[in-house]
């Protein structure tokens, strides 16, 4: 028997193949129906963005990386997905150097900046589309004329500002098309089903749980029916879907405990409705989430895991004799 | 049927395919055994031989008055070579007997008395004088647990045969080669702590043994069989009285707390070959598994057998031998290298190749909450190991450092490959350092 060196670690031996990467690819693979339908509706415009935004988290990164110190981590795919999701979060008309300046914030910025993945606060992709968003109501680029072809049958009005106008006449896009394809604000906005089937292979392959989409959605539409909204088009209109499974759901800006992430969907959910009602409907997703991922040390606070086989300490009764 | 189970917990490749099949064997006996002093939780033994003496196969080698401990006797006959510190397999440095092995070896403890008629004091004797532990791993030495504090009396005793650990099939042999023993020791042990139901819990990868017990309880009174949800780790002790009784066994107490005892497979079989025979701990059944070696077999090993040796006689290594582990892949210990040996607590000897070996680098956390999902205690694996990388003891304590039983479902899922058991041994290594103080 032939002495070799022998691995000597602590147990456990054996690991799970799932690793950060493969869950990152995952999330890749999830978003292809919604960029699919992109592409479908804005071709060309989908097509550029989306290649300019990749191009610039990948660039940003490695160049963030090579500034910190740090080993390259193209192979992580985390870049990717923040590329693809700011690409995603903006109209197809947006210039793609626009995008691109979303996405070097998200990636070098937010993520890089903050000291790489795992410890960023806030959504990458969601800190750099607010970023524009903001940026944008002082530097009118957005309205930049810029031509790659003409857009069938795409209307430039949002869903959304239906919610804030209040109309409720033919003009407004109906369920279904809202549910299947309505082209219209945000180019990962237009179809609810492409993103309820990305969503649904995060669930099957664990990456994600039923407890943060779901306390959000239901919160919504409770509160939006309470608030005396249409509940069905508060949640298939803008972002609430796009947002609840590949935004909140965001591992490392989420809390990690599933009561906290109850408790966190929830408030989300809550804003969500407030600040569409009663502030701006663009960007609301947004904006809650990011204050939802601020908020994450005080759920994770507030709420404290019960451990296995612990019991209430059950005050002594003093009798009188 | 919906089969029992736990709460959290993960479902990793058994691999038990390579040895689930294959009888117990006997091996030959090596040149030299090296038997150590302490194969037990509990105060370690003083050596009762010294260099030059002669011993028999089962005669008592060490010993020491302390309650929680168990004797140690010799594996063989021969002659007593030499008394010093070896490393065991955990890599601690602990008092040895070795003993060079006789040629020619007597035959003992093939007489079997009848022990329907031992009372409650010998049943407890024979469990400390036969050097009785858990041989699941965990090696609590059986005789303390078969005398719980008088204010919490045990109602059920239950056999642990779920074998949860990948590759391990020591276990499913012996339900299925001594089916009868398994349920005569655990008649002595309901007898011993007065208990009115036996149970005998079983995963359901393993129904050719559950039938056979089923079959043998049939008219026994107060035993039943209990199929469970083939889970990791569903043998866990706390976690099985949960799945079977429902009782959850609080923070930092005994399962005597919830009036259950709990007992390995090879500890009943023990047991009735002790009270039967004579025969003390000297030897087990061990599964020698994994990609590495040539011929994956049960065999029966004594005490105090080199590792080497009981790999040469399954065909030895084959491949790139990457890790060897004592116990299973999820709990075991890697070796530095073959010279530790075989003790009462182990279960399996697995031979990893390096294509087997998971080296990734451990990489931040990215807080997907996964660790939580499955810890089978509820507790925070991830803040735990936040506190402990910044020493902050206290505060991993509070996250439930000391309730962890190191079972490792954290680590197997973390996709940031995060070692957490190896954090929380540090922090209860600095935590069981400061209360000495």
């Amino acid at each position: 028997m032939a002495e070799r060196e022998l691995t000597y670690s602590a147990s456990p031996h054996i690991k799970s193949p799932e690793k950060i990467p493969s869950a990152m690819r995952d999330v890749a693979i999830a978003l292809i129906p919604v960029v699919l339908v992109a592409l479908w509706f804005f071709r060309l415009y989908a097509v550029v963005n989306i290649a300019a935004c990749v191009l610039a988290a990948i660039g940003s990164e490695y160049v963030m990386r090579k500034i910190m110190k740090r080993k390259p981590s193209i192979g992580d795919f985390s870049a990717i997905v923040t590329g693809v999701l700011v690409a995603l979060l903006l109209p197809p008309t947006v210039p793609f150097w626009y995008a691109m300046i979303g996405t070097i914030i998200a990636v070098a910025l937010v993520k890089e900046l903050m000291g790489g993945l795992g410890y960023n606060i806030f959504n990458p992709a969601l800190f750099g589309f607010v970023s524009l968003l903001i940026i944008s109501r002082f530097w009118a680029l957005a309205n930049a004329s810029y031509s790659l072809g003409s857009l069938n049958g795409v209307t430039s009005a949002t869903p959304l500002t239906f919610i804030k106008a209040g109309v409720l006449n033919g003009i407004r896009p109906g369920y279904w098309s809202l549910f299947l394809a309505h082209a219209g604000g945000a180019m990962g906005e237009v179809s609810v089903i492409a993103v309820l089937l990305g969503g649904a292979y995060l669930l099957y392959k664990g990456h994600i749980t039923w407890h943060i989409p779901t306390a959000i959605i239901v919160t919504v539409v409770v509160l939006s029916a309470i608030l005396g909204q249409n509940p069905l088009y508060m949640m298939l209109a803008g972002g609430v879907m796009l947002g609840s499974f590949f935004m909140a759901t965001d591992w490392v800006t989420s809390p990690d405990n599933k009561m906290a992430q109850l408790l966190y969907g929830a408030v989300i959910g809550v804003l969500i409705v407030v600040i569409r009602l009663y502030a701006a409907p663009t960007g609301a997703v947004a904006y809650s989430i990011l204050i939802g991922n601020a908020l994450v040390p005080v759920f994770n606070w507030a709420v404290v895991r019960k451990r296995f086989g612990e019991v209430k300490a059950v005050p002594v009764k003093e009798t009188a004799d | 049927m919906e089969l029992k189970t736990f709460r959290g917990g993960i479902h990793p490749p058994y691999n038990k395919e390579a040895t689930a099949g294959k009888a117990t064997e006997d091996i030959s006996l090596p040149a030299e055994v090296i038997i150590p002093m302490q194969q037990h939780v509990g105060a370690p033994n003083q050596p009762l031989v010294r260099a030059g003496d002669r011993v028999e196969a089962g005669q008592k080698i060490g010993s020491t008055d302390a309650f929680i401990s168990a004797p140690v006797h010799s594996s063989v006959t021969g002659t007593v070579k030499a008394v010093e510190d070896r490393k065991n397999f955990a890599g601690a440095t602990v008092s040895c007997v070795v003993i060079s092995v006789d040629p020619n070896q007597p035959v003992k403890f093939t007489e079997k008395r009848d022990v329907s008629g031992l009372s409650v004091e010998e049943i407890k004797n024979i469990a400390k004088e036969a050097g009785l532990v858990g041989l699941g791993g965990a090696a609590f030495p059986c005789s303390v647990k078969l005398s719980p504090p008088a204010d919490k009396p045990i109602d059920t005793v239950i056999i642990n045969g779920c074998e949860c650990e990948p590759f391990l099939t020591c276990d499913h042999r012996l339900m299925l080669e001594r089916p009868d023993d398994l349920i005569a020791g655990l008649k002595l042990m309901m007898k011993a702590v007065g208990a009115s139901r036996g149970i005998i819990g079983v995963e359901a990868n393993k129904m050719d043994a559950v039938e056979a017990l089923t079959r043998k309880v049939a008219n026994e009174q107060g035993i039943e069989i209990v199929v469970l949800e083939v889970k990791y780790p569903e043998g866990a002790e706390k976690m099985l009285i949960d799945a079977i009784t429902g009782r959850r066994v609080p923070p930092g107490k005994l399962p005597s707390e919830v009036g259950v005892l709990v007992q390995n497979v090879q500890t009943a079989v023990a047991l009735y070959d002790a009270a039967s025979t004579g025969k003390p701990v000297i030897e087990r059944v061990v599964t020698v598994t994994g990609p590495g070696v040539k011929t994956p077999r049960n065999v029966k090993v004594k005490v105090g057998t080199p590792i080497s040796h009981v790999i040469e006689q399954c065909g030895g290594m084959v491949g790139n031998t990457g890790k060897v582990i004592m116990g299973g892949p999820m709990t075991g210990f890697a070796q530095k290298d073959l010279s530790a040996s075989c003790q009462k607590g182990t279960s399996g000897i697995l031979i990893l190749t390096d294509e087997a070996v998971d080296n990734a680098a451990e990489e931040q956390c990215v807080g997907c909450g996964k660790c939580l999902d499955v810890c089978a205690m509820f507790l925070q694996p991830n803040a735990i190991v936040k506190f402990t990388k910044r020493g902050q003891w206290d505060k991993a304590e509070k996250m439930g450092a000391k309730d962890c039983f190191e079972c490792g479902c954290c680590s197997y899922v973390c996709p940031a490959s995060i070692q957490h058991v190896a954090y929380v041994r540090k922090s209860k290594a600095e935590l069981a350092a400061a209360a000495k103080k």
